[in-house]
């Protein structure tokens, strides 16, 4: 369904709001048929949240933002895709994440979180994309 | 935090919540210009505004995410349950009306939480007031509409055959297939009429024995029956906030044994937003029409 939606329906994100009530009706759907994901997507939420510079926002699109000193470098959709910056090509070599399920070849990556072990993959992809913002302000600011 | 303290924070996070939207929704009836009418903002900026108070409520509370939704649906809940026992919503209704309270409940509770993440007093204020404002404005506005939905089958049978069952038709014994009708909405069963001729009383019959008084304005034989609803039945479920305001079966003999039957409804709306509601009663008039016309269909074709 959600495929569906971003794949006929994508005119309809220009109305405000909707997007995000979308969003929410996928938390709801995710909240009665498989809630685990939810706490995958809390422990992503805590991990992220621990790391210098990082905060997070709603996003436009609905589902939760990653900024890193304000900018995004991630955002997670409440049925569990997160869609981060590309980071390692050699992370697209492993096959298990995809071009962005919207606008391919963007700079921007998909990751379907599905079970725990995807879990630690996405804790691992969104700590590369925020560890290349990070270093890279580092190696700016010296 | 005490677990005392907790529970009384959420608890507080629902009652201020479902107080705030029962003050506004009251107010509102004094402010529209038609008290009859449930606007885009009743069911749309309130339940927003709903959660965003309860997530003010719950600010410092650290919730995650996973118990956000689940304290967002039983404040949903609540909503609903008290609107069954105040507004007197039939179950169907509230059926019909829970993903638009579960989505924006949920929606405010998230955008809420950001915002106090934030905590930027002036922001926080604009975004509130806003909503508050876009809810006057839309309480005051005037609100009308109307709408007619067509539906058309091909009877293998002559039109003459046809209009035998159309005017007036015993009751209908198949089962339900759509879902509404499935769990508990009415559906039609059987139509009577006084007599043969224009000025005529019909009444549409259904399944909870309500009656839809209908009288006869165009009679045309194997053409054209045209009827305006002079009565709707007094059902929790439709009343105040649909009108049936008239029916149509057109015939039309395609010269080769067979009728195009088309069956036209005009409705009038009193639940908005539009693209949420006019969905459902399309549906809803569609398969109203749909099972009395395929019935018609079944009776002609069995002659």
């Amino acid at each position: 369904m959600f495929a569906f939606v971003v794949k006929n329906l994508a005119f309809l994100k220009a109305v405000p709001l909707l997007p995000l009530v979308f969003d929410s009706l996928l938390r709801l759907r995710v909240f009665f048929i498989k809630p685990e994901i939810l706490d995958w997507l809390d422990e992503l939420e805590a991990e992220a949240s621990t790391w210098p510079g990082m905060s997070m926002a709603v996003h436009k699109y609905g589902g939760l933002q990653f900024n890193y000193r304000g900018k995004e470098i991630a955002h997670l959709h409440s049925n569990g895709l997160l869609d981060s910056r590309k980071t390692k090509t050699k992370l697209i070599l492993e096959g298990r994440i995809q071009e962005h399920h919207v606008f391919a070849k963007s700079g921007w990556i998909s990751f379907y979180l599905r079970s725990k072990d995807g879990l630690d993959y996405a804790k691992k992809l969104l700590l590369a994309a925020y560890l290349k913002k990070h270093q890279g302000n580092l190696k700016a600011e010296f | 935090m005490n677990k005392k303290i907790y529970e009384f924070e959420v608890i507080k996070g629902f009652i201020l919540s479902n107080i705030f939207a029962f003050i506004v929704i009251a107010v509102s009836r004094f402010l529209k210009p038609d008290p009859g009418i449930f606007v885009y903002a009743e069911f749309v900026i309130v339940p927003l505004l709903m959660g965003i108070i309860s997530a003010w409520c719950w600010k410092n509370m650290e919730i995650k995410g996973k118990r956000l939704t689940g304290f967002s649906c039983l404040n949903g809940a609540l909503a609903i349950l008290l609107s069954a026992i105040f507004l007197g919503e039939g179950v169907i209704c509230l059926v019909i009306v829970s993903p638009l309270i579960f989505a924006f409940i949920i929606t405010g509770v998230f955008i809420g939480r950001a915002m106090f993440r934030k905590d930027n007093t002036n922001l926080n204020i604009s975004i509130f007031s806003f909503l508050f404002m876009l809810f006057i404005v839309d309480s005051v506005s005037k609100h009308h509409y109307e709408n007619l939905v067509s539906d058309v089958i091909v009877i293998n049978a002559p039109a003459k055959e046809v209009w035998k069952h159309v005017v007036a038709f015993k009751q209908i014994e198949k089962k339900n297939e759509f879902w509404l009708f499935r769990i508990g909405m009415p559906s039609p069963v059987a139509a009577t009429v006084d007599g043969y001729y224009e000025g005529a009383g019909r009444k549409c019959i259904f399944s909870n024995g309500y009656i839809f008084d209908e009288k006869i304005v165009v009679y045309r034989p194997g053409q054209d029956l045209t009827f305006d609803i002079v009565n709707q039945p007094k059902d929790p479920e439709i009343m105040g906030h649909i009108d049936i305001l008239r029916g149509q079966f057109l015939l039309k003999d395609n010269g080769n044994g067979t009728t195009t039957l088309t069956g036209n409804s005009w409705y009038r709306l009193y639940v908005f937003p539009l693209w949420y509601y006019d969905v459902w009663a399309e549906s809803i008039t569609r398969n109203v029409h749909l099972r009395v016309m395929e019935h018609i269909k079944e009776l002609s074709e069995s002659r």
